[in-house]
């Protein structure tokens, strides 16, 4: 027993440090997706706190680039508004509102943090179940596809970026509509990769990739960047394609979460074809 | 005496936290390297304390920073590791010096060609560390090594830039 002791204390800073090892791997592997809602909520009161500070000085500084880009989005916006169209006399029945059903809504939000250095990146936004956010929400910014909500407190939610190792995006490329996935292999914050286009297609450099829709996470036509590169290796049946998002993710400030309104609906039907 | 160094080491705990958090994870490179300055903390702290303590307190510090950005565990474990490998550093890139009582690691006391050959071991052994456990495989070796090489000599730079900035004064 005096051994063991006089073992442990002679090499006691080995044991320190492979003491502590554990302790900071065991925080590592626990922070998967489901347990940062509670690292939110507990340990960012405060870090949040300071961090809403710098981002509220670091925005007012970017305000300018800010107004001009909301002032463009706001007159494409404008232009789609009914009054903004010509009406030939009797088309005007046929869009009343009555007709529509309104499928998606947005909630306004800021970014508090944001990364896109690291190989599994998350932000964090201002709005949280009080604002009626909840997971597996969408989340794009005026450029284009931002991630999608992994978790929820009550002021704040955080967001799988796309540019993480397990995200998948259902694509399609404007040109031919043919759809695939889209992921991000980590190499460039700014290059993403297109899978699952059968070799038989035409490409053509400078398409753009827009999503689905086949997701009800994100509505279609949401844009997530443009065919950089492609290549056909011999014998593959799939393209591998390069693609620049249009969005700068280094650069956004400002976003929008998608609200399925009829995602509820959604979910029973597909329970029913599941059931059968 | 004691006191002094405390409240100073204290100091630039907090300092080094905020200057990680809020100047240099804001910066990038193309995407590639990102500089990470709070390894300056343990590479100078004093010789004398006890190589316990410098662990804790390495931990201390990493966990600050993971507070901050959001990234559990990772910083954590990169900053213990450096503070256990330190004592190889000062080993290995010896110097007669480094043994007599009241010798500061820094540019003033050993002079600037052993302080950037012990910073660039420590600042190396952190990254080397860091990224790989960020990328929690092999898949992208050669990749990361790559982020390992740019990230360590950004650093490197920038740590020894500020010692040389917040070195106190010879009389």
């Amino acid at each position: 027993m005096r051994n063991l002791i006089s073992f442990i204390i002679k090499y006691s800073f080995l044991f320190v440090f492979l003491f502590l090892e554990i302790i900071a791997f065991s925080l590592l592997v626990s922070n998967n997706s489901y347990q940062r809602s509670a690292y939110i909520s507990a340990s960012n009161k405060l870090t949040s706190n300071i961090q809403n500070t710098v981002s509220e000085t670091t925005d007012y500084i970017g305000l300018k680039d800010v107004n001009e880009k909301l002032a463009t989005e706001n007159a494409f916006l404008r232009s789609q508004l009914l009054e903004s169209n010509l009406w030939k006399a009797d088309s005007l029945l046929q869009h009343i509102d009555t007709q529509k059903t309104q499928f998606y809504s947005y909630i306004h939000s800021q970014i508090i943090s944001n990364s896109f250095q690291s190989r599994d990146n998350y932000l964090i936004l201002d709005k949280g179940i009080s604002d009626g956010v909840e997971v597996e929400m969408g989340v794009i910014s005026s450029d284009g596809i931002v991630g999608i909500v992994n978790s929820v407190s009550e002021n704040f939610c955080s967001v799988i970026s796309i540019l993480h190792s397990k995200s998948a995006i259902d694509a399609k490329i404007t040109s031919n509509k043919y759809t695939g996935t889209c992921f991000w292999p980590g190499s460039d914050y700014r290059l993403g990769e297109l899978k699952n286009i059968p070799s038989h297609t035409k490409l053509t450099k400078g398409d753009t990739v827009v999503t689905s829709g086949n997701s009800s996470i994100f509505p279609p036509e949401i844009p997530i960047g443009f065919i950089n590169d492609f290549k056909l290796k011999p014998g593959r049946s799939f393209y591998n394609i390069e693609i620049q998002y249009n969005t700068d993710y280094n650069r956004i400030s400002h976003v929008y979460i998608i609200h399925n309104l009829l995602k509820g609906e959604l979910k029973k039907i597909k329970e029913v074809r599941d059931a059968k | 005496m004691l006191n002094r160094s405390f409240f100073i080491n204290i100091l630039r705990f907090i300092a080094v936290v905020l200057a990680q958090v809020f100047i240099f994870n804001k910066l990038n490179f193309g995407g590639i390297a990102n500089p990470m300055i709070y390894p300056l903390f343990i590479i100078l702290l004093p010789f004398e304390t006890n190589n316990n303590l410098n662990l804790i307190v390495a931990f201390m510090l990493g966990l600050s920073v993971d507070l901050f950005t959001g990234s559990m565990g990772l910083h954590t474990s990169a900053a213990v590791f450096t503070a256990f490998i330190r004592p190889l550093a000062y080993r290995v890139i010896s110097s007669n010096r480094v043994y007599e009582s009241g010798i500061k690691p820094g540019i003033n006391d050993l002079g600037i060609r052993w302080f950037i050959s012990y910073t660039f071991f420590l600042v190396f052994a952190h990254h080397f560390f860091f990224f790989y456990i960020e990328s929690f495989s092999f898949n992208e070796f050669w990749h990361t090594l790559l982020k390992i090489i740019i990230s360590t000599l950004l650093s490197s730079l920038f740590i020894i830039i500020l010692d040389f900035i917040f070195k106190p004064h010879k009389k």
